[in-house]
């Protein structure tokens, strides 16, 4: 049965059909909500929430989205609202993650290098580095953590993420970049502070 | 030589993704062949975005489930009467 079937059958009261939808995507926000919050209490809560929305707010969804989009715009209010105490805050600009401020500086006097943990296998385990990020990703700025999450953890388009988000393509993109780029910068620095020379 | 790295960082999570224009693909594997910063970026970019998405969940705790199941369907129940 398609998602459209699907949909209509829950719309009229089909609770079977309803379970068809979530089935597919609970463990999913659970998993966002989980990342969101750093927090299994509050990912558990969270995914409650959700789906009691789903149900009460069934008809008003239109199927402009997928199901499973839908289903991650009232998850990402209810992540929201458990946050609701964390500052919005802004990331370094762009530039800032480079090693120096000037490109020529680096290609023509060496400049700082960056830290190389191409091989991570050699220096820790997998769940370790895990772990890693996991703090990387839970210190970033709410607004950037879920745009981080979405696009990597959940892989949804940066399209979907814009819709969701209720933000420009342009500034999900720039979201996007700059989460990676602070989590990324995070972690090198965790590791080259144990392993760096 | 007309573009530096921060060009290339801006362009990179599309690089990255494999959403960026075949012409600026090969201008930066071709930066990236002599920057030894913007290589490490592009590597330990990819390590980190993997290493996230391997360590995901994709099940509910058991107790939830069944938590779900139950306030689930009081919930269908009181807004549909079946
Ligand atoms: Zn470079």
């Amino acid at each position: 049965m398609s998602e459209k079937e699907l949909v209509a059958k829950a719309q009229a009261g089909d609770f079977q059909a309803f379970e068809a939808l979530i089935n597919a995507n609970k463990g999913k926000i659970y998993a966002l909500a989980l990342k969101m919050t750093a927090n299994p209490q509050d990912a558990e809560d969270i995914v409650q929430e959700t789906l009691i929305k789903a149900i009460d707010n069934i008809e008003q969804f239109r199927g402009e989205s997928s199901f499973g989009t839908w289903l991650y715009s009232i998850a990402l209010n209810q992540s929201r609202a458990h946050l609701a105490k964390q500052k919005q805050t802004d990331l370094k600009p762009i530039e800032d993650y480079l090693p120096t401020r000037s490109a020529d500086e680096m290609h023509n006097h060496g400049g700082h290098k960056l830290f190389d943990w191409r091989d991570p296998h050699k220096v820790l385990e997998d769940d370790e580095l895990r772990k890693m990020i996991d703090e990387a990703i839970a210190a970033l700025p709410v607004q950037y953590r879920e745009a981080f999450l979405l696009r990597y953890y959940e892989e949804l388009s940066i399209k979907e993420i814009a819709k969701i988000i209720n933000e420009s393509v342009a500034s999900t993109k720039s979201r996007v970049l700059r989460a990676r780029l602070a989590v990324r910068d995070q972690l090198s620095r965790t590791l080259e502070a144990r392993y760096g020379t | 030589m007309g573009r530096k790295c921060l060009d290339y960082i801006k362009e990179l999570n599309d690089y990255i993704d494999g959403d960026l224009d075949p012409a600026l693909c090969e201008e930066i594997e071709k930066h990236i062949g002599h920057c030894e910063n913007c290589r490490i970026m592009v590597d330990t970019m990819k390590q980190s975005v993997k290493l996230c998405r391997e360590g995901r969940p994709v099940e509910l705790p058991k107790s939830l489930e069944s938590k779900l199941n139950n306030l689930l369907k009081d919930r269908w129940q009181i807004k549909f009467g079946k």
